[in-house]
């Protein structure tokens, strides 16, 4: 036992030890193989395609391609960021995305009100999903993957019902509507900088501000959360709201950007947007789902794509590409976070033991139910 | 341990009892020069664990949590123990496995439904199940039963039955191994009973023709220990701080108790007796209470319904540190100011420089040993993740601290410093509430201690009377008989 030397050395924690480490360390700290192990990843993949196809690859043209292309699903990825963080998946998000396009499209193409009014009701039928996830979440309390796929489905059925499964398009949609996404800036599309704009917000909310510490905490132990004071259910209905909200305009983007109201305009961002979250939380600040990491993430995954892509291999090699690099980045990480002790991935796997105080079960012992003998009711 | 006895083991906490236990089921190996004698023959700790000594005399163990899935039902749960019945094509013969297990069952409940999940069963019939599951394969019915204090969560009503089942395992010539912590038990049930203290065997002797007092001085010794005790003087003079009328829950039948300013209120008892409850549903950290009153006079003279939640001001240092205390992947930093966040928030951001200065604070407060705020709050060792804890909630500045196993995976020395810590923040007019398995917490920090058993307030020690040996018996419910030491 260290009983002793506990006691003594007690009071030996200086000033010093509790100031930031020097610039130098910091630095060779943030730029460590451990934090963005996906930048130095990120860079081999350019030599070598470099290498590979090097009269397409290394151009201008490539990047903007990389960019623009992957900017939506950037925004899906941002989305799922929050719950994930407060411990909840939000598996409906890339289903709202999909709501929404098509309300914002119906409402442009039957209906006279103006583009600004069509895209705030889209806004607010994402935003009643996301209210609809937290009651079947917190509320109800059914597990967060079950209960958002199941919101899931509901959202698939208000998209067909007010679509009929047809496409939603009119050269309305060519006007105004279509500006959203295809306006460039700097040569590049505006889900770009829309992309960068949430990661920011995200960012900010997370590391600078108290309820990013407490979504976090949430996150990782909830019922030491609770116990510590937090109101961990509405941050995990917060959290869902949330994600519904930049689900919703992404969704918008994403419509702007096809020209018209697809009923299945979301679906394929589920697996891409959630391989490019649990890819971002093992980079730059390991175990926690962060908002540059994500974008690393989108970056690192759709750089190997276009490349891929460039050098004329089939489709099926691209899916192999992402299953891979998220294997391997994880089992890493999981390298990692086994010698340091914790994160936030291992708390998803412990998620079912840790439960709640057992319920009683049935023995529960007969209550003499006194009231107190002074009673004195102040209201 | 001779064939058909009631073999009690009894001692303190850290006696040894559960070493032993570990040591026997294999789970421990022992020092060098440990011998055992199984039937007359010498084997070694190995093959007694896994069986392969060649006799069939079995020693089998139930232990405290009983080993069971309760999400399956009595069937499965024999099974999963015993091996599954399979048909000629492989598929489990569940008629003959009803069969085998009604079987098994039958000794002790003969009308029993062992399609039952044992999440509906009561807590005694779950023991009964365990202990069915561990004679399954006792061909002659001979052998040891090692039971590990079965009746610690077992409501008072059940205890009788369990009772019955083990004098029955006894008339069949079993020798059964039991331990336990309520000495009552001992008299009640036991042919001969040993003492272990500080790892060593003190007696073993005839149960008949011996007294409690006995018993319990052989448990204590006769050294007489330096205990640490809080410097804290009586506060019942003082104005009240918290009221609780009428507590009931699962195992609370109407408990009734005050807190003074400045005092520390020690709870002493046994699981079943409430004691691990009462913290919770004080602090509104589990909504599972059937009725109660709390009043804190210096707030409001309103009465509130536990079930409502009790209002701020009385906080829970929860006992699992690791499941219900720190935030594992987070700093110390970050698991000392966790509740306190919105005091360095301005406009929503978070100002780093503030934080830091708190949590250097509270680190040299505490005297936590770490390598740094930012170091993983798991590299610490029990001790100072307790203190950050600490930290965390006096933080916070409650009216009411309520603690419960404080020092629970804490080495000695750690243990006295946080008994300083919380002794200095009574002295300055905090009120503590002190729920411990640990009698020696309750010795060391409070001014008045309140007994629980079967669930309501039995007894109360203030002053000379808290001593560990007057804990220990008004706990067995032996008031006259600590009064009969005085």
């Amino acid at each position: 036992m260290t009983a002793i030397v506990d006691l003594d050395a007690g009071a030996e924690v200086t000033a010093d030890e509790l100031q930031q480490p020097p610039l130098g360390d910091r630095l060779r700290s943030a730029l460590s193989v451990q934090k963005i192990s996906g930048i130095y990843v990120l860079l081999a993949m350019i030599v070598l395609f470099s290498i590979w196809v090097p009269e397409t690859f290394l151009s201008w043209d490539t990047a903007r391609q990389i960019l623009n292309n992957n900017a939506v699903g950037a925004m899906a990825a941002l989305a799922l960021i929050v719950p994930l963080a407060a411990g909840v998946f939000d598996i409906s998000v890339p289903y709202v995305m999909t709501l929404s396009g098509v309300w914002c499209s119906w409402v442009v193409v039957n209906t006279e009100l103006p583009l600004g009014l069509a895209i705030v009701i889209a806004m607010l039928v994402a935003v009643g999903v996301g209210i609809v996830n937290g009651i079947v979440v917190v509320a109800f309390k059914i597990d967060s993957l079950i209960g958002t796929l199941a919101t899931g489905f509901l959202v698939q059925a208000l998209v067909k019902w007010r679509t009929g499964s047809k496409v939603v398009t009119s050269d309305e949609l060519a006007g105004g509507f279509s500006r959203i996404a295809r306006n460039q800036f700097l040569e590049l599309t505006l889900p770009v900088f829309y992309a960068l704009a949430i990661a920011t917000v995200i960012w900010y909310l997370l590391e600078h501000t108290a309820t990013g510490r407490r979504i976090y905490a949430t996150g990782f132990n909830r019922d030491a959360t609770r116990l510590a004071g937090v109101r961990t259910a509405r941050i995990q209905f917060g959290a869902l709201v949330f994600s519904a909200t930049l689900a919703g305009f992404a969704g918008i983007v994403l419509a702007s950007q096809l020209g018209s109201g697809l009923s299945t305009a979301g679906d394929s961002y589920l697996l891409g947007a959630f391989a490019a979250v649990f890819l971002g939380a093992t980079q730059l600040k390991n175990g926690r789902f962060n908002a540059w990491g994500t974008m690393i993430g989108i970056v690192l995954l759709g750089t190997g794509t276009t490349g891929l892509g460039l050098a004329n291999q089939p489709q099926w090699v691209q899916d192999v590409f992402r299953g891979v690099v998220l294997i391997a980045s994880l089992a890493l990480t999981g390298l990692q976070v086994r010698k340091a002790g914790a994160s936030s991935m291992r708390s998803w796997l412990r998620r079912g033991s840790s439960a709640e105080v057992p319920a009683p079960d049935g023995s529960t012992a007969a209550a003499s139910t006194s009231p107190p003998i002074h009673r004195k009711e102040t209201v | 341990m001779r064939a058909g006895e009631v073999h009690a083991l009894v001692g303190h906490n850290g006696s040894g009892k559960s070493t032993l236990i570990k040591v026997l089921a294999g789970y421990h190996a022992p020092d060098p020069g440990a011998t055992v004698y199984l039937d007359g023959h010498e084997v070694t700790f190995d093959e007694l664990a896994h069986g392969r000594h060649g006799s069939d005399t079995r020693i089998n163990f139930v232990h405290q949590d009983l080993g069971l899935v309760l999400e399956l039902n009595t069937i499965d749960n024999l099974a999963l123990h015993g091996g599954f019945a399979r048909t000629r094509f492989g598929r489990v013969h569940w008629r003959e496995q009803r069969r085998r297990a009604r079987q098994l069952m039958a000794p002790f409940d003969r009308t029993f439904d062992v399609t039952q999940l044992l999440s509906k069963v009561t807590p005694v019939e779950r023991t009964i199940v365990a202990v069915a599951g561990a004679l399954q394969g006792w061909i002659t019915g001979h052998g040891v039963l090692v039971l590990d204090e079965p009746t610690a969560v077992l409501p008072p009503k059940e205890v009788g039955r369990l009772f019955e089942i083990v004098r029955g395992l006894r008339a069949r010539g079993a020798g059964i191994l039991y331990v336990s912590h309520r000495l009552d038990e001992v008299f009640e049930l036991a042919d001969r009973v040993t003492v272990l203290r500080n790892g060593r065997r003190v007696i073993t002797s005839d149960v008949d023709g011996m007294t409690k007092q006995q018993l319990v001085e052989h448990m204590l010794g006769d050294e007489a220990k330096a205990h640490y005790r809080a410097d804290l003087s009586a506060a019942s003079g003082r104005p009240v701080e918290l009221e609780v009328r009428g507590l009931a829950g699962r195992y609370l039948r109407g408990a009734s108790f005050t807190v003074h300013q400045g005092e520390v209120l020690g709870v002493a008892g046994l699981p079943a007796d409430g004691r691990d409850e009462l913290p919770r549903l004080i602090t509104d950290a589990a909504r599972s209470a059937l009725a109660g009153w709390v009043r804190m006079p210096a707030v409001s003279d309103r009465w509130v319904d536990v079930r409502s939640g009790n209002g701020d001001g009385v906080v829970l240092l929860p006992p699992d540190r690791a499941r219900e205390g720190i935030i594992s992947p987070m700093s110390v930093g970050e698991n000392l100011s966790l509740s306190s966040l919105g005091a360095f928030s301005s406009l929503g951001r978070l100002v780093r420089g503030k934080e830091r200065r708190f949590v250097r604070q509270w680190v040299s407060r505490m005297t936590v040993t770490a390598t740094g705020p930012d170091a993983p709050i798991t590299t610490l060792s029990g001790g100072n993740q307790q203190k950050v804890l600490f930290g965390r909630v006096l933080a916070i500045e409650p009216r009411v601290l309520v603690l419960c196993e404080p020092t629970a995976g804490v080495d000695i020395g750690a243990r006295q410093a946080i008994y300083e810590l919380v002794a200095a923040q009574v002295r300055s007019g905090l009120s503590v509430v002190v729920a411990s398995s640990d009698v020696s917490d309750l010795e060391a920090l409070c001014t008045r201690v309140i007994v629980l058993r079967d669930g309501v307030v039995t007894d109360e020690l203030a002053g000379d009377e808290l001593t560990e040996y007057h804990l220990l018996h008004a706990m067995e419910g032996g008031r006259d008989f600590a009064e009969a030491l005085t």
